[in-house]
């Protein structure tokens, strides 16, 4: 292995220096012509050593139609996967994903933004055939500096171990397994140009947390997720800005980054998958979220909800079959001990949910299907209450609970192939929040996924 | 058994620790010798004016006249340019620097031209209307003469008299430590302390009052002075340590302004000079925290305003009843924010609540609602005791 | 508080699970048993194909197999691979001797999700069907919500194992 190796980078080593193309440099190219035949040579050798046999990646991807005869000479490995590293269990695979917006409020036409909104690399290495590290690294909207408005995050980052085909471990920074989109949250795997609201809200877009996670699948259909992991830092939560009215739990995550530690919290889900094309399951996600704050400051601080505790949970149900895909989710949030909490926060513009919920119902239909490409036009409806009910205070001080936004969102996919998708869609809010930049609007977009 | 064992480790622990406990009470610190310094009157050219002379520790370490502002040089008669500010809190404030969305931040003195707690103790040793050393030489040969010196030496070197700039660093220096380390620069033991605390209940009025300082649609002073504790547990300091131009009104009380030309414009001058060109800036001063704010004389960076409710008044009917606050010119208009150059009075703050506003409209607060925040703000005095209600902040204070 | 106490002891039991169970796939002997357990020989088999023909790309060269029984042809086994999502997917598919698959065995996932497609109930989807059928993702074999990639792929690379079947090896003795 190592040497054919060895001879793919000296031949791609030849060929750079063959490039500024020296007219009197043949002994040279000969030369790259003898390793390249070499390399084939040592190619096919390989893959003779080796009971399996692969596809080129072109083959998995492709579908139905033919694609053009090959020109690529079989020495050449397809740009970004190493497929016969691949097949031999050392293989360092990237993928990735991207996605671009244009959003335009109709009431407020000078709102309308275009952003590169994610660009996103991932990969997997594997060091040996039953553990590997698998990572994901992203930028959000395109410049990320002290000055711009962009970030630059780790998504996800853990060693996974494999102890069985059906059940393993992971330790490190996972996604949470809650929704159907947290885990799952290509561009390609959603409809609409935005990720729903609920999914945003409600639970926290992208919502990440470290430790350390069993899974696994059982024979009869079950998929189990059960892990102990960071919580969410209620110190953090700032009654001043309206992140925490955007998004609770997405105004106190803390993403691995020096995260206090002193709460965890576990995780658990289950989904039945039983039936093709049927996901019916939920999760919780439940730990104490205070942090010991109160005893972080050299001063008798006293931080009133050190006892204050998380959960959520969440129930779905997709079916998908044939043309259809049809999908409901509800998910609901508390937070305890938020009284003395908020009551130091009196009059601020965002006091701390008692209680937070959300849940939409989605139909799409692939109306149209030709070669690769599909026209899927989708309605979805939300609703979602990212305060519904606050502790209660002295009388007088009462914090009333937010109004339930709903927003409708009519829209359609247009996957040129199963991995690049054009977006079009409307969205009708209830009532309008420019401080959230909610108000009807019209959403373009573009994601891929390789 | 367990409680013999407890006691015997109780005891090894004291005779350990016994020759350690002699020490710290006998040797000098630099915290110790600031102690020293911060109530040493000889160390000024009237031989009667120290730190504590105008930072008053019974009056939360700030003056406890009504002048606006204060006098010192040789016969105490040299007019200050300057309202004094409490140093209560101070030990919190971080150094001067721009924050990413250009805001400036942080620093000491109401300028933020000093850069930390030992930059802010130079001009006020130094300065002519002030303790009025003249130069490093001139504090040196005072601090030489005084019952501490040994202890100064002790400290900082046998020889150190002998770098006059030393000993003015070194003094400096152990004024910092002193307020860094005695508790009672930041005791955290006001009324609104003990309710973070849970210790107790604010009343309906003071309630009513933290509310409507903290709405953004009322007073919305909770913007700059911060109420909330950071993310690390630290109790709030009621500032955000940024810079207002709030258009206060000129004080004719201040000598210096008898001269037309003359404009105090905080971070552009003229007491401040790295940032002369930045006139954009001009106007702007300092945040103060707002813990003991009801034991002030005097407020504002020109002590214009003599009391409270004044203060929170202006706050509220600067721009809806302008023609209380300012003089007319002289065709009988309100000239509105005279203590700026004309030229650069569009710096004054007229975009946030409670400045939104034109005249003839509502002020963010009522007459009522004054007096719930002024309630609210009592609450923000130190040394709070809760079985009379009442607050000194003296009363940690060591005499 | 109880909390503290399950990162050691998920660790200890992740330790102990670790000496009981290695990681244990069907090899592609033990696929080809379960397959066919009647089968006297699996006789290799070499043909060129006409990749373009069947839509597939240049180059493709799957391992086959003729099953013999005592009693003549009993049917096809193919291994072959795949991408899920940027890993391999190995997989064996067996085929009666009228081409109808009887059985879709993973033999090794590499990735982090997606695993799902090892799930019984999905793969047969696949039994009994043949050449003629779509074997299309989201017609007649339905997807699994978060492993779309790999149901994609591996209804792909089955799909194309069928139509070699039918258009090289059903004209072959």
């Amino acid at each position: 292995m190592k040497h054919r190796l060895l001879a793919l980078a000296i031949a791609a080593w030849g060929a750079s220096l063959a490039m500024p193309a020296h007219a009197d440099d043949a002994a040279l190219k000969a030369e790259v012509e003898a390793l390249r035949a070499e390399v084939a040579e040592l190619k096919a050798q390989v893959q003779q050593m080796h009971a399996v046999q692969v596809a080129p990646a072109a083959a998995a991807v492709a579908q139905a139609a033919p694609p053009a005869p090959a020109a690529t000479p079989p020495a050449a490995p397809n740009p970004g996967r190493s497929m016969a590293d691949a097949a031999t269990g050392n293989a360092t695979s990237l993928w990735g994903y991207g996605q671009l917006d244009y959003n335009r409020p109709t009431a407020r036409a000078a709102d309308a933004r275009a952003d590169l909104t994610r660009a996103v690399l991932g990969f997997n290495h594997e060091f040996n055939e039953t553990t590997r590290v698998y990572g994901e690294l992203e930028w959000e909207h395109a410049i990320a500096s002290a000055d711009d408005a962009g970030e630059s995050e780790v998504e996800q980052l853990f060693v996974e171990h494999a102890l069985s085909p059906n059940y393993g471990v992971r330790v490190g920074l996972m996604l949470v397994p809650i929704g159907l989109l947290n885990e799952h949250h290509e561009p390609t795997q959603f409809y609409g140009v935005e990720r729903n609201f609920v999914e945003q809200a409600i639970i926290p877009s992208t919502w990440r947390e470290g430790g350390v996670a069993g899974y696994g699948t059982t024979d009869s259909g079950f998929q189990w997720d059960l892990g102990v992991v960071t919580s969410p830092d209620l110190g953090k939560w700032d009654p001043t800005s309206l992140d925490g009215r955007e998004s609770p739990l997405g105004s106190i995550h803390q993403e691995l980054q020096l995260s206090k530690a002193h709460d965890l919290s576990i995780w658990a889900r289950l989904n039945w998958l039983g039936v093709p094309g049927l996901n019916i399951g939920g999760a919780v996600f439940a730990g104490k979220i205070g942090q010991d704050t109160s005893k972080q400051f050299e001063g008798d601080a006293n931080f009133p909800a050190d006892n204050s505790r998380l959960l959520v949970g969440e129930a779905h149900v997709r079916w998908q079959s044939g043309p259809w895909d049809f999908t409901a989710l509800y998910t609901r949030g508390s937070i305890s001990d938020t009284q003395d909490l908020n009551l130091s926060f009196l009059g601020q513009p965002t006091p701390v949910p008692k209680s937070f919920w959300g849940g939409y119902a989605q139909g799409a239909w692939r109306a149209l299907e030709w070669n690769q490409s599909s026209l899927v036009p989708f309605l979805r409806y939300e609703a979602f209450n990212t305060g519904a009910a606050y502790a209660s205070l002295p009388q007088g001080f009462e914090i009333p609970a937010l109004p339930t936004q709903r927003v409708w969102t009519a829209g359609v996919n247009y996957y040129l192939t199963p991995n690049v998708v054009f977006k079009f869609d409307y969205q009708d809010f209830r009532y309008d929040d420019p401080a959230l930049n909610y108000g009807n609007r019209f959403d373009l977009g573009l994601g891929f996924q390789f | 058994m367990r409680n013999t064992f407890e006691k015997t480790l109780l005891l090894v622990a004291l005779v350990a620790a016994a020759p350690a406990l002699a020490n710290a009470a006998a040797a000098p610190t630099a915290a110790s010798l600031g102690d020293e310094i911060f109530h040493d009157t000889s160390l000024s050219s009237s031989g009667r004016m120290a730190c504590s002379t105008c930072h008053d520790p019974a009056n939360a370490h700030a003056q406890d006249n009504d002048l606006s502002v204060q006098l010192g040089g040789p016969d105490l008669a040299t007019p200050g340019f300057r309202a004094v500010p409490s140093l209560r809190y101070m030990n919190l404030n971080i150094p001067f620097f721009f924050a990413n969305d250009g805001t400036p931040t942080g620093g000491f003195t109401r300028d933020g031209g000093a850069r930390d707690l030992v930059a802010q103790a130079h001009t006020p040793l130094l300065a002519a209307h002030e303790m009025d050393n003249v130069d490093a030489a001139g504090f040196a040969a005072r601090l030489a003469q005084t019952t501490y010196a040994d202890a100064f030496r002790a400290v900082f070197g046998a020889n150190v008299f002998a770098y006059p700039e030393t000993v003015l660093l070194a003094a400096e220096f152990a004024l910092s430590e002193y307020q860094r380390t005695d508790p009672e620069f930041h005791p955290f033991d006001s009324k609104f302390d003990l309710f973070l605390q849970r210790k107790l209940m604010l009343s309906p009025q003071e309630l009513r009052g933290f509310a409507l300082f903290n709405r953004p649609d009322k007073g919305n002073c909770a913007s700059c002075h911060t109420s909330t504790r950071q993310s690390d547990g630290q109790p709030p300091v009621f500032t955000d340590y940024t810079y207002d131009n709030l258009g206060v009104p000129r004080n004719a009380e201040i000598p210096a302004n008898a001269d037309p030309a003359y404009f105090d414009m905080g971070l552009c001058g003229p007491f401040r000079t790295d940032l002369a060109a930045r006139t954009d800036l001009c106007g702007q001063f300092k945040v103060p925290t707002l813990r003991n704010v009801a034991t002030r004389h005097v407020f504002f960076h020109n002590g214009a305003f003599h009391d409270l409710k004044s203060a929170l008044e202006f706050y509220v009917q600067r721009d809806t009843d302008p023609g209380k606050w300012y003089p007319l010119d002289a065709e009988g208009r309100v000239h509105k924010f005279d203590d700026i150059p004309p030229l650069l009075a569009r710096n004054v703050n007229t975009t946030e609540a409670p400045y939104n506003r034109k005249p003839g409209q509502a002020p963010a607060l009522s007459a009522a609602e004054i007096d719930d925040v002024i309630a609210f703000l009592k609450t923000l005095t130190d040394g709070y005791d809760p079985i009379t209600n009442t607050a000194d902040p003296a009363r940690d204070v060591t005499p | 508080m109880r909390a503290r106490w399950l990162l050691p002891m998920g660790a200890g039991a992740a330790a102990v699970a670790q000496v009981a169970h290695a990681v244990q796939y069907l090899t592609v002997e033990q696929a080809q048993r379960a397959a066919f357990a009647n089968a006297a020989a699996f006789v290799p088999v070499a043909v060129d194909i006409d990749t373009a023909a069947i839509g597939a790309p240049a180059g493709w060269k799957p391992l086959m197999w003729r099953v013999q029984g005592d009693a003549g042809a009993l049917g096809w086994f193919f291994e072959d691979a795949v991408v899920g999502k940027s890993e391999l997917i190995t997989y064996t598919l067996a085929l009666d001797a009228s081409g109808k698959i009887t059985d879709l065995e993973i033999l090794d996932y590499r990735e982090s999700h997606g695993g799902e497609v090892r799930l019984a109930a999905w793969r047969n989807q696949f039994k009994a069907k043949s050449a003629t059928d779509p074997v299309a993702l989201d017609r007649d074999i339905r997807n699994i919500s978060g492993a779309t990639l790999s149901c994609r792929h591996l209804t792909e690379g089955v799909h194309r194992l069928l139509q070699l079947y039918a258009h090289v090896l059903a004209a072959k003795p």
